[in-house]
C-alpha cells in the first residue's frame, strides 16, 4: 500500500465577516464565513486527489490552507512525505535539549507521527513549504507581465534564498523550463507572459511551482482557463510528473470531466464539506449522495442515446455565511426528509473507500456492517 | 424563405501589423424557430461573425464581402434608420462577458426598460409592465426588478441578459458563450431556460460556445468554424457521430465524457494559423494528421459529403 503524503483532519477554515460600527455594538455574535468547514482526508504519495463542487464552495481555500497561505481556524494538517524523518529528527532533539519532552515521548513522536503543519514556526514553514507548492487558478492573473519568465520561475529561489549563485539558479531555472515542456528552455526564458501561448503561459506556472523540486503540488483549476486542444497536453504533463517525479496532486476542479479522465481519487465538496468521496471511477459513474448525482445528471452530453434525465436543483450557490442547520444541502435537496433539517448526517462508508454523508443512505443501512 | 442566410461573409479588422482576416467566408442557413450552434478555439472568429450579423463591429473592423440575408434585407448593406429598426427588434444579441457588464449604478428593471422605450412607441408603464413579464419568463422574481446588479448572482445576471435580448420580442437571438463562466448546475439552469424560451416564443438562436456538448444539447445544427473558416456544418447528432473534417474529430476527441471509457482525451497540437497573412491551401494543414500535397497549396471547398453535412477537406469526396 501506497503512503500517506498529506492527511486533512477535520480542517476549518473560517473567515470573520466584517461588520459596520452599529451592527457590532448591536449584536454581540461574530459572524464567519464559514468557507472550510470540517474537511478530512488523506491523500497518497503519487496520488491524484481530486476536489470538486461549485464556485464557491471552498476548493480553493482549502488547498491554500494546507500551505498555510491562508491560517485554519480549527483542525490538523500533517506531512508524511519525503524529508519528513530529517525533520523531525531536529525538531525532537531540539524539543529534547530543551527538556519539553522526554525520550518515551520522543520515541513515539518518530514513530507514529507525520508533521504538523499547523505547528511550524516561521522558519521551519518556509521550509516546508519547497516541499508543498501551488499552481495558482488564474494564468492570467497570477503571471506578473513586466516579468520575464526567467524571473518568474526564479522568483521562489530568490524568496527562500536559494543557489549559490546567478549561474546555479539559471540551472534550476532551465531545468524546471524543461520538466514543465517549455523546450529548449532558453527559447523561452527571456520572453514575457503576453509574448506566449495560453497553455505555454500554464506551462510557466507549472515551471515556478517546480523549481523547488517539490513533493506536493496544488494545482488550482490549472486547465479551466485553456482551450480544449491544449488542456489534455497539461494534464499529461502532470501525469509525467508524477512519474517521473513521484509527485503527489490535489487537484481543484469544478470541471466534472476532467476530474472523470485525470484522477484517482474524487472528493464532492459542497457549502465548506466533503459529501462524498471515493476512488473517480465509483464516484462518478456510481454516484451515491443526491447532490453528487445532480451535478452529474446536468453534465451536457453529445450523444443523445447517453442522455439521462437531468437533475436541475432549483437555486444558486449557498451563502457560507449562513449555513443551514442539519444536512446543508437540505434546502436545495430533491429527496429531503424531516432528520434532515435538524441532525447533520455523519460520513459512511458505501462500499470500500467510497463514502457518502446522507441520511438517506445511513437509513439504507449504510456503514452497518 | 429562411430566416437568415449568411453566404461567403468576409469581415477584416484593421490592425498596425495589417489586414486580419478574422472571418473569412462563413456560410450557413437558419430557419425559423431554429437553433444554430458555432463552435471552435479562442480568436477563431465566433464573435466576430455574430458582430457582423447585427452590425456592431468595433471601428477597425468591415465587412469585406458577402451577403447577410435576414427577412429578405441583406445586413451586411443596410444602414441608418433602416438598420436601427430591425436591430434589437428583429434580432438582438447576448454578449460574451455581458452578465459583467450591466451598469452598477441602474436599477437592473430600468435597464431592461431601455431598449423598450427606444424601440417601441410605447409609455413607461407599459415598458415596466413588460420588464416584470420579461423577469417571470426568465424565472426571476418580478418584485426585484428595482434592485441594482451587484444584488443578483452571475447565474441571475444572465437571466437578465437573457431578459434585456427578448425585451422587443425579436425573431432571432444571438448568445455569444451565454454560460461560460458560470457553473454547471446554473448553466443548466440557463440551457434549459433557453431551450423552453426558444421552443414557446419560436425564437430562432444562434448560440456561440468553445463548448461542443453545450451546443449538441441545444441546438439541430452545428456550424465547427477554425481559423475564419466553417469548415463542417451539419445536423448536431450527426456531427458528433460521424465528423468529417479532422479539426471536428480532434475537437470532440478532446472533450472528456463522462458517459463513455475512461481514457484521457487527445490534444490538437500545434498553434491556430496567423490571420494577418494566412497560409496558403487549408488553414489546418499544419496541426493536421493527414495533410497531403493538396492541402499545402489549395484550399479545401466546403462541399456536401453527406445529405446535409457540409465539411471543407481535401480527404473528403462531395457526394
Ligand atoms: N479572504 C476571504 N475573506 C472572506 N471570505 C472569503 C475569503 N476567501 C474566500 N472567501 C469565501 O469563502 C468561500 C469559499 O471560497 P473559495 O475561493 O475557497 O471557493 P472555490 O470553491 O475555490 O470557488 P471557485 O470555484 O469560484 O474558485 C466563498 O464564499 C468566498 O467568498
Ligand atoms: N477589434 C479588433 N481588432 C483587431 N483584431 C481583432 C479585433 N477583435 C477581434 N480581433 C481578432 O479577430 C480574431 C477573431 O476574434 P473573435 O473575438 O471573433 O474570436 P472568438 O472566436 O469569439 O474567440 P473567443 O472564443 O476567445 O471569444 C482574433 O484573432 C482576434 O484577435
Ligand atoms: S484539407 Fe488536408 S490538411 Fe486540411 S484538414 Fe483536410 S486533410 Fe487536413
Ligand atoms: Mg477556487
Ligand atoms: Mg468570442
Amino acid at each position: 500500500m501506497a503512503k500517506d503524503i498529506i492527511s486533512v483532519k477535520d480542517l476549518r477554515v473560517w473567515f470573520q465577516v466584517r461588520r459596520g460600527f452599529i451592527e457590532s455594538i448591536l449584536s454581540e455574535e461574530q459572524k464567519y464565513v464559514k468557507a472550510v468547514d470540517g474537511v478530512t482526508f488523506t491523500i497518497k504519495e503519487r496520488e491524484i486527489f481530486c476536489l470538486v463542487g461549485e464556485s464557491g464552495c471552498g476548493k480553493t481555500t482549502t488547498g491554500k490552507a494546507i500551505l498555510r497561505l491562508v491560517e485554519p481556524t480549527g483542525g490538523e494538517v500533517a506531512y508524511f512525505g519525503p524529508g519528513k524523518e530529517d525533520m523531525m529528527k531536529e525538531m525532537v532533539e531540539v524539543a529534547l535539549a530543551k527538556d519539553e519532552i522526554d525520550e518515551d515521548k520522543a520515541e513515539r513522536i518518530m514513530e507514529r507521527g507525520g508533521i504538523n503543519i499547523r505547528a511550524l514556526s516561521k522558519k521551519r514553514m518556509k521550509s516546508m513549504r519547497q516541499k508543498l507548492q501551488i499552481i495558482f487558478q488564474d494564468p492570467y492573473e497570477s503571471l506578473n507581465p513586466k516579468q520575464s519568465i526567467y524571473d518568474i520561475v526564479a522568483e521562489p529561489l530568490v524568496v527562500n534564498s536559494i543557489g549559490a549563485n546567478e549561474a546555479e539558479r539559471e540551472e534550476r531555472v532551465t531545468k524546471a523550463l524543461d520538466d514543465a515542456g517549455l523546450r529548449p528552455p532558453k527559447n523561452f526564458m527571456w520572453r514575457y507572459p503576453h509574448e506566449v501561448s495560453g497553455g505555454q503561459r500554464q506551462r510557466v506556472g507549472v515551471a515556478g511551482a517546480l523549481v523547488l523540486d517539490p513533493d506536493f503540488l496544488v494545482a488550482d483549476e490549472p486547465v479551466s482557463m485553456l482551450d480544449v486542444s491544449i488542456r489534455s497536453e497539461i494534464l499529461k504533463l502532470m501525469l509525467d510528473l508524477r512519474e517521473s517525479k513521484g509527485l503527489s496532486f490535489l487537484f481543484i476542479t469544478h470541471d466534472l470531466g476532467v476530474a472523470y479522465v485525470f484522477s484517482d481519487r474524487v472528493a464532492v465538496m459542497y457549502l465548506g464539506k466533503i459529501v462524498e468521496m471515493g476512488p473517480t471511477e465509483k464516484v462518478i459513474k456510481n454516484p451515491q449522495h443526491p447532490y453528487t448525482k445532480a451535478l452529474i445528471s446536468v453534465i451536457p452530453t453529445p450523444d443523445p442515446k447517453d442522455r439521462e434525465e437531468k437533475i436541475i436543483l432549483v437555486g444558486e450557490r449557498p451563502d457560507p455565511s449562513d449555513v443551514p442547520p442539519g444536512c446543508r444541502f437540505h434546502p436545495r435537496c430533491p429527496s429531503v426528509m424531516d432528520i434532515c433539517r435538524s441532525e447533520e448526517p455523519k460520513s459512511v462508508f458505501v462500499s470500500p473507500g467510497h463514502s457518502v454523508s446522507c441520511h438517506l443512505l445511513i437509513m439504507q443501512g449504510a456503514g452497518k456492517s | 424563405m429562411a430566416l437568415l442566410e449568411v453566404e461567403g461573409l468576409r469581415t477584416y479588422f484593421k490592425t498596425q501589423e495589417g489586414t486580419l482576416k478574422a472571418v473569412d467566408g462563413v456560410d450557413f442557413i437558419l430557419e425559423k424557430g431554429h437553433a444554430m450552434g458555432l463552435a471552435g478555439e479562442s480568436g477563431c472568429g465566433k464573435t466576430t461573425a455574430a458582430l457582423s450579423i447585427m452590425k456592431l463591429l468595433p471601428a477597425n473592423g468591415y465587412i469585406a464581402g458577402g451577403k447577410i440575408n435576414f427577412m429578405g434585407q441583406d445586413m451586411a448593406r443596410v444602414t441608418g434608420e433602416k438598420l436601427r429598426a430591425i436591430r434589437w427588434r428583429d434580432i438582438s444579441i447576448v454578449f460574451q462577458g455581458a452578465m459583467n457588464a450591466l451598469n452598477p449604478v441602474k436599477r437592473v428593471g430600468e435597464q431592461i426598460a431601455e431598449p423598450i422605450l427606444l424601440h417601441e412607441d410605447v409609455d413607461k408603464e407599459v415598458a415596466n409592465k413588460r420588464v416584470k413579464e420579461l423577469f417571470e419568463l426568465v424565472g426571476l422574481n418580478p418584485t426585484r426588478v428595482r434592485e441594482y446588479p451587484h444584488e443578483f448572482s452571475g447565474g441571475m445576471r444572465q437571466r437578465v441578459m437573457i431578459a434585456m435580448a427578448l425585451a422587443c420580442k425579436p425573431r432571432l437571438v444571438i448568445a455569444d458563450e451565454p454560460t461560460t463562466a458560470l457553473d454547471v448546475m446554473i448553466q443548466a439552469q440557463i440551457l434549459d431556460l433557453m431551450k423552453t424560451l426558444q421552443r414557446e416564443l419560436e425564437l430562432a438562436m444562434i448560440i456561440i460556445s468553445h463548448d461542443l456538448s453545450v451546443l449538441a444539447e441545444t441546438c439541430d445544427t452545428l456550424c465547427i468554424m477554425y481559423a475564419g473558416k466553417i469548415v463542417e456544418r451539419a445536423d448536431s447528432v450527426e456531427v458528433f457521430r460521424n465528423p468529417q473534417h479532422p479539426y471536428t474529430q480532434g475537437l470532440i476527441a478532446a472533450f472528456p465524457n463522462v458517459k463513455g471509457e475512461r481514457v484521457m482525451p487527445g490534444a490538437i497540437a500545434g498553434n491556430p494559423p496567423n490571420l494577418i497573412e494566412p497560409q496558403p491551401g487549408c488553414r489546418f494543414a499544419k496541426r493536421c494528421s493527414f495533410t497531403k500535397d493538396i492541402c499545402l497549396n489549395q484550399e479545401p471547398p466546403l462541399v456536401e459529403v453527406l445529405p446535409n453535412h457540409y465539411a471543407a477537406c481535401h480527404l473528403v469526396e462531395p457526394r
